[in-house]
């Protein structure tokens, strides 16, 4: 986390949620494995375009690297290992390019703006409030983890993958217990600072940051939903 | 302008923090600090008057809080919200937002004012409060000062008529408490009616108009600041409470002369994220020390306290243990830091398993020997998250002695206790002392330094200025380091 507010281009959340939608439908009715890469490559531009270019720069390698992987395991004969891997590298290819882009909306999506996006489309405060608070959670998860990670050494656990492949059971609860108490506390102090200052008002909520729709919301839109028409009705494309 | 008619209140499942048949009214500008024991019920009635209490705390009671003659638990949280703003103890998690902007005017959105409305206070807010310099930033880049600092500002900006803290400095260092007592000052000027559940007192007392003192849930005592000075501090002391007065603190441990040094450090230099943090730290310790580590938010005494016990990567020069030198593997075996949160380090599901966690042949013996010394026996079936912060923090310590450590750090270790607490906790540290280990403990408690520690040792721009031990000539600079007259 810098300690300035990130530039890139910015887009409403309720943009950002309808391309989220298209990524989700993308996936699913996938027609290939090609086409999973060019809507993971948009979806890395997408996150380019917002300025998280770490996270461009890492999401899209490491699918590259699952695909390569697949595209191996297919080169096999129909073994039972090649159908178990294959059944998991399925769900992996059809998760990975949403799990991406929910990654790339929750860091650059400020609560209020949600708050004020959600507060535009009518969606009930009960819905939005525990999304809202999940939102606030997930940078903080990295600052609990490093607390942890020290806690783990000192008590002689190895915070890294050779501690969790030499032990298992010890290590996921390492990390597991205190991050779940360290979560439950967090949402319920979160909770408490949100409803003292009045978040349950049932009036239409404002932003600082105004929200609206832009030519770039427009823009990204019909790029997402081009893709997603061109791999309903134009599927030799991707074979 | 709020009173409590009658209030009996108790949490389920809970002796402590009940309120039994409590009377009392405010009225309007008053500032009214409540204080006593943890558990003593002061947190609870704040929770009354902000609505937390029933509807987020739910319990069995009679009684209310009314707020203008109107019944609080009957005012939606949302309306009360526009009245009476709420301050809480940690800064980390009353952020609902990760820019400073966006959290200062979270409130007001929630009122849905007018955008121009909302720049034109967040602007304000900031310029009153001098908050300038955060504006834009990201709240993850900001210290606990700093944070508390947004928190207040973001209730400001509200502004409300009533305002409720709830230990608002139990996470502070020296200067954020002089920044808050500053916006206590403003606000009182402001005419608002401020109430404050607090441990710390001595920065409130040229403040407050009344102190409440409750006892198990009753009100025990109402005392004007001066009443309260006036008391002796056994009998303070006895309350539970702590110093009302820093400047009259003198510290009661003395350096031990002649000690054989066992820990070394030479020319050490600490960085992070290619910065350097520390440098040019020299320092000896020999068993039986406890030292105090001291200095501003962000000048490495968190860095420093890692690399001591081998977790901080970026570290030069040389650390010795017996003239060996120590690298951070065989740090890591020798140390252990008993976290702030210590809930960060408690892992197994009951309290005797947690003694013994991640140990290849434990000493069962030694184990029950350390809870038992510790008073943690009788629960050792427990689950570790089930007990008080205070038992936890013990059982920190039982873990360290029964992995039979050298080298312990405290971390803040008496923030937002009471006296008894800070009196068992130092009394825990002479303890492990005596029984040859070599303490640091980053603190900003000076009640807790002039206690326990045999040395100071201060942190600033990067260097380590001062290491001074605890004698009648270095008294008058101790006191500087805390601003405190000479």
């Amino acid at each position: 986390m810098s300690g300035k507010i990130k530039a890139g281009l910015w887009f409403d959340p309720r943009t950002k949620l309808l391309l989220l939608l298209l990524t989700a439908l993308g996936a699913t009715m996938a027609p290939s494995l090609m086409y999973e890469l060019g809507l993971v490559m948009l979806v890395a531009l997408m996150a380019l375009v917002c300025g998280e270019w770490r996270k461009s720069a890492l999401g899209l390698p490491a699918y590259l690297l699952f695909y390569l992987l697949t595209l191996a395991v297919m080169q096999t004969d129909g073994s039972s290992l090649q159908t178990t891997l294959m059944a998991f590298l399925g769900l992996f290819h059809k998760v990975y390019p949403c799990g991406f882009l929910a990654g790339v909306m929750i860091s650059t999506t400020k609560v209020s703006e949600f708050l004020s996006a959600m507060s535009r489309i009518h969606a009930p405060k009960k819905l939005v409030i525990p999304f809202a608070v999940m939102l606030r959670y997930m940078p903080a998860i990295r600052e609990d983890w490093h607390f942890i990670k020290d806690a783990m050494q000192l008590r002689d656990v190895s915070p890294n993958l050779a501690g969790l492949l030499t032990h298992p059971v010890r290590t996921v609860e390492c990390v597991y217990v205190p991050l779940m108490m360290a979560a439950s506390k967090a949402a319920d102090e979160l909770s408490i600072a949100s409803v003292t200052r009045g978040i349950e008002n049932p009036r239409p909520r404002t932003c600082l940051v105004q929200i609206c729709f832009r030519a770039a919301d427009l823009l990204a839109v019909v790029c997402f939903a081009a893709y997603l028409a061109a791999g309903l009705f134009w599927k030799e494309a991707f074979l | 302008m709020i009173e409590w008619k009658g209030v009996s209140f108790t949490y389920p499942g809970q002796e402590s923090d009940g309120l039994q048949q409590v009377n009392l009214s405010i009225s309007e500008g008053e500032c009214v600090l409540f204080c006593g024991r943890s558990g003593c019920g002061k947190t609870t009635m704040l929770r009354l008057v902000n609505g937390l209490i029933p509807s987020f705390f739910p319990g069995e009671g009679d009684g209310a809080a009314y707020l203008e003659g109107q019944d609080c638990s009957e005012i939606p949280m949302y309306r009360l919200a526009e009245r009476v703003g709420s301050v809480f103890q940690n800064p980390r998690t009353q952020f609902f937002n990760v820019d400073t902007d966006s959290e200062i005017a979270f409130g007001m959105e929630n009122q849905a004012l007018p955008p121009t409305e909302l720049a034109r206070r967040v602007e304000q807010t900031a310029r009153e409060l001098n908050l300038e310099a955060l504006r834009g930033r990201s709240i993850f880049a900001l210290s606990g000062g700093e944070k508390q600092k947004i928190a207040f500002a973001s209730v400001y900006a509200m502004n409300p008529d009533i305002y409720l803290l709830d230990e608002p400095s139990s996470n502070l260092d020296m200067d954020s408490i002089r920044a808050l007592k500053e916006y206590l000052k403003l606000i009182k000027a402001q005419g608002k009616t401020i109430l404050i559940a607090e441990h710390r007192l001595y920065y409130l007392m040229e403040l407050v108009d009344k102190i409440i003192y409750l006892e198990r849930g009753r009100i025990k005592g109402i005392y004007t600041p001066k009443e309260l000075a006036a008391l002796s501090q056994g009998q303070r002391a006895s309350m539970g409470l702590r110093a009302v007065n820093l400047q009259q603190l003198r510290p009661q441990k003395r350096a031990k002369s002649a000690q054989v040094p066992i820990l070394a450090l030479k020319n050490v230099r600490l960085c992070y994220q290619k910065k350097t943090v520390l440098e040019n730290i020299c320092l000896q310790a020999a068993r039986g020390e406890i030292i105090a580590v001291v200095g501003h938010n962000g000048t490495g005494k968190t860095t420093f306290s890692r690399a001591l016990c081998g977790l901080h990567k970026g570290c030069e020069g040389e650390f010795l243990w017996g003239g060996k030198p120590l690298n951070a593997k065989t740090r890591r075996k020798r140390s252990y830091l008993v976290m702030q949160d210590v809930g960060y380090q408690l892992f197994a599901e009951s309290v005797e398993k947690e003694c013994v966690f991640g140990i290849k042949n434990p000493n069962a013996a030694l184990a029950d020997r350390t809870l038992e010394d510790l008073g943690l026996s009788s629960f050792r079936e427990k689950h570790p998250n089930t007990l008080s912060g205070g038992q936890k923090q013990r059982l920190a310590v039982a873990v360290s002695m029964v992995c039979g450590k050298d080298i312990l750090v405290f971390d803040e270790p008496t923030s937002g206790l009471d006296h008894d607490s800070m009196t068992q906790v130092a009394a825990l540290m002479e303890r492990l002392a005596e029984q040859g280990g070599i303490l640091f403990v980053v603190t900003h408690d000076y009640e807790l330094v002039c206690r326990v520690c045999t040395r100071v040792v201060h942190f600033d721009e990067g260097e380590m200025p001062d290491d001074l031990p605890v004698t009648v000539e270095n008294e008058g600079k101790i006191r500087e380091l805390f601003h405190l007259q000479p």
